[in-house]
C-alpha cells in the first residue's frame, strides 16, 4: 500500500469548503452578468478531437492533455473556451447569417500542461464570452466592458486593463519594409519588452532613426488617447491607421460607459503563444498575482479554419487566479455557519423533522442532529461550530 | 514596496552598486548575514537572495517584481518575463566547444553527436531549432570540459569567458550559440500595477549602464 496515491495529481488541487462556496457563488453571479448582456450559455464537451486544437497557431501540442478513443483517435481535454466555440459556430446546421451576431458564454474548467516546473495549476476555471459574427469597435468595446464588469463582479477592486492592437504592429512592419523573419524576431522582442534586440535588429537592417524610434515606441508606450496621437503622427501605413482608429473608437465607447479609468493602451501587447488574435488584444491585471487574470481579443480567422468566415471577439477571466488574488489581498472566504441545529429526544423525531423543514422553507439552513446529542451537548456543539440557533425537541415546551 | 530578486555573488554586487549609483538606498542588501529576505521599509525595497537559476521563476510568478539575472539563465529557463535592460556586465558567450580537431566544420560531420552541458534546453533548441539535427544531450552539473576529454561526449555547450579552461584542456570554441550578459527582468503584472515605481527604476538603471 506504500505506493497508493492518496494525494491529488501533479498540477491539480482541491478547492476547499469556504473557498469553494465563494467560487460557486461567483460563478453564479458571472453567469447572471452574461445573461443580462444577452449571452447564451453553452457547454462544449470536456474532450475534443486533438485536431481542433492542433491547427497552426492555436495551441502548442505539448500543452494539451491527450488521450485516445477506442478507435485510437487522438483526443484532448478542454484547453480553452474559444476554439470549441469556433468549432461549434462553424458547424451550425441551420445557420442563418441574419441571426448573427452569436453571443455565447461559458464557465468551465480548462486543462493545460502549463509549466514543466510545477506550481501552476493544470486545471482552472475560466468564465468567458464569445461575440461571434460581429466586426468593429462597438463589438470590441462590449467585450472589454464585460471583461471589466466580470472582474468587478468577482470581487476585484484594483483592476487594470491593457489594450493593444495586433494590426498596429503589422502595419508598422509593412511601413518599414520588414521581411517575415525579422518581423517575427522584432514581434517577440516587443512582446518581452526587449529593447536591446529591437535596437540590434534595426541596426543590422540599416533602418533610419525614425523607423527605429517607431519600433522602440511600441514596447514602451502606455497611456490612452495620447499614445494614439503619438503614433498617428508617425505611421503612414493604412492598416496601422485603421488599428489606431479602432483603438480610439474602443476608448470612446468605454469612456461613455465610465470604464476608461480601468483602461490603458499598451502598444506592446501583441499576443503570445496563442497567436490567433487578429485585431484588438487585451489583458487584465490586479495586485498579488503574477499573471494576468483576464485575456481576450479579436480573432477573425479562427472560425474560418473550421469552414465559416466570421469576425469574432471574446475574453476569459480566470476565476482560479482571481480567487488567489482576492485571498492574498485579504478577502475573507470563511463560510457562514449553518443557521440552526435541531436535536431531539427519543420519540420526537417526527416533530424535529417538521421543525427543520419549517426553517428550510424559510430559506434558513438547518442541520438535524443524527448523533442523539443531549440538549447540553447540542448547545456546546452549536457554540463550537458558530451555529446561532439551537432547537431541542423533547415533546414538552422547548 | 518593490521586491528585487538577486543571486548572491558577483552579479548581485554589481547590481547593488548600479542601484546605489542610481540613487536607491541598498544598505539592506549589503547585510552579510545569512538572511534570505532583506527589507528596507524606508527605501521601499525588499531584496530576496535566490539561486541564480531560480531568479526568473520568482519573477515570473510575481513573488519578485524585478530580477537581476544572466542571459544564460533566461535562455535556459525560458520563462515568460519582460526583459527590459542589458546591464552590459557579466559578458561572455554560450558556445559549442570541443577538441581542436573538430573545428572548421568537422563537428558537423559527426552524426547523432553526444553533447555534455549544464544547459540542456539551450543545447536542444540550438541543435534542433537552428542546426536542424538530432543530438543526445548529457546533463552534467559542473566541470563540463571533462566530458569530451574522457569520451563521455563529443563536445560541450557551456559558457566561455576567457577560454582559458578550454585551452588548458586542449579544447576550443567551435561555434557561438549566443552572447550572454546580465539582464534586468520584470514581472508582466508588476510592470502594469507598479509601473510608477518600476519604470523610473529601469530608466535610472539604463542611465547608469550608459555611464559604465
Amino acid at each position: 500500500m506504500i505506493d497508493a496515491k492518496f494525494y491529488t495529481a501533479d498540477g491539480f488541487t482541491d478547492t476547499l469548503p469556504g473557498i469553494c462556496a465563494f467560487k460557486k457563488e461567483a460563478e453564479g453571479k458571472l453567469r447572471e452578468l452574461f445573461r443580462l448582456y444577452g449571452y447564451r450559455q453553452i457547454e462544449t464537451p470536456g474532450i475534443e478531437y486533438l485536431d481542433i486544437y492542433s491547427r497552426p497557431g492555436f495551441v502548442p501540442e505539448q500543452n494539451l492533455y491527450k488521450m485516445t478513443d477506442q478507435k485510437g483517435r487522438l483526443l484532448a481535454l478542454r484547453y480553452d473556451g474559444t476554439i470549441p466555440a469556433a468549432r461549434y459556430a462553424a458547424g451550425i446546421k441551420d445557420f442563418d447569417q441574419a441571426s448573427l451576431p452569436l453571443r455565447l458564454c461559458y464557465v468551465e474548467n480548462m486543462f493545460r500542461f502549463a509549466d514543466s516546473g510545477g506550481g501552476k495549476q493544470n486545471e482552472f476555471t475560466q468564465a468567458g464570452v464569445e461575440l461571434m459574427g460581429a466586426d468593429g469597435a462597438d463589438a470590441d468595446a462590449e467585450v472589454i466592458a464585460l471583461a471589466i464588469k466580470s472582474a468587478l463582479t468577482a470581487g476585484i477592486k484594483d483592476l487594470q486593463i491593457s489594450v493593444g492592437q495586433v494590426r498596429l504592429f503589422d502595419g508598422i512592419a509593412r511601413q518599414l519594409g520588414l521581411d517575415e523573419a525579422n518581423k517575427e524576431l522584432i514581434r517577440d522582442a516587443i512582446s518581452s519588452r526587449d529593447t536591446v534586440t529591437i535596437e540590434k535588429t534595426c541596426d543590422k537592417l540599416g533602418l533610419d532613426t525614425d523607423g527605429k524610434n517607431l519600433l522602440l515606441m511600441l514596447p514602451d508606450a502606455q497611456g490612452t488617447y495620447d499614445i494614439i496621437d503619438a503614433f498617428r503622427s508617425k505611421v503612414t501605413d493604412k492598416e496601422a491607421n485603421e488599428a489606431l482608429d479602432n483603438l480610439k473608437d474602443i476608448l470612446d465607447a468605454l469612456d461613455e460607459q465610465g470604464f476608461l479609468k480601468y483602461v490603458s493602451v499598451d502598444s506592446g501587447l501583441l499576443g503570445g503563444s496563442v497567436d490567433y488574435y487578429t485585431g484588438v488584444i487585451f489583458k487584465g491585471y490586479t495586485y498579488e498575482v503574477g499573471f494576468p487574470i483576464i485575456s481576450g481579443g479579436r480573432y477573425d480567422n479562427t472560425v474560418a479554419v473550421f469552414g465559416r468566415q466570421m469576425g469574432c471577439v471574446g475574453f476569459s477571466l480566470s476565476l482560479t487566479l482571481t480567487i488567489t488574488a482576492l485571498l492574498r489581498q485579504g478577502v475573507s472566504m470563511e463560510e457562514t455557519p449553518c443557521d440552526a441545529i435541531i436535536g431531539f429526544a427519543a420519540g420526537c423525531r417526527g416533530k424535529a423533522y417538521e421543525e427543520a423543514q419549517k426553517l428550510r422553507d424559510q430559506g434558513q439552513s438547518a442541520i438535524l442532529d443524527t448523533t442523539a446529542k443531549s440538549k447540553t451537548e447540542l448547545e456546546a456543539y452549536a457554540s463550537a461550530q458558530g451555529i446561532k440557533k439551537v432547537i431541542y425537541v423533547d415533546g414538552g415546551a422547548n | 514596496m518593490l521586491t528585487i530578486a538577486l543571486s548572491k555573488g558577483r552579479l548581485a554586487e554589481k547590481a547593488i552598486m548600479l542601484l546605489e549609483n542610481a540613487g536607491y538606498d541598498c544598505t539592506a542588501a549589503k547585510d552579510e548575514s545569512r538572511k534570505l529576505i532583506l527589507e528596507d521599509e524606508k527605501a521601499g525595497l525588499r531584496f530576496i537572495m535566490a539561486k541564480p537559476a531560480d531568479v526568473p521563476t520568482y519573477v515570473e510568478y510575481g513573488a519578485a517584481d524585478i530580477g537581476f539575472v544572466g542571459k544564460d539563465t533566461l535562455l535556459e529557463e525560458g520563462r515568460d518575463l519582460y526583459e527590459v535592460a542589458d546591464l552590459g556586465f557579466g559578458k561572455c558567450r554560450m558556445c559549442v566547444a570541443g577538441p581542436v580537431d573538430l573545428k572548421d566544420g568537422k563537428l558537423d560531420l559527426i552524426p547523432n553527436k553526444r553533447i555534455a552541458t549544464k544547459y540542456p534546453n539551450i543545447t536542444r533548441s540550438y541543435f534542433e531549432g537552428v542546426k536542424k539535427e538530432s543530438v543526445e544531450i548529457i546533463k552534467l552539473n559542473g566541470s563540463i570540459e571533462l566530458a569530451p576529454l574522457i569520451g563521455l561526449a563529443d563536445c560541450i555547450v557551456d559558457i566561455v569567458e576567457s577560454g582559458r579552461t578550454l585551452k588548458e584542456n586542449g579544447l576550443d570554441v567551435i561555434e557561438t550559440v549566443a552572447d550572454i550578459s546580465a539582464r534586468v527582468v520584470v514581472n508582466r503584472v508588476s510592470m502594469k500595477m507598479k509601473s510608477s515605481e518600476i519604470k523610473p527604476m529601469v530608466e535610472k538603471i539604463k542611465e547608469q549602464v550608459a555611464l559604465l
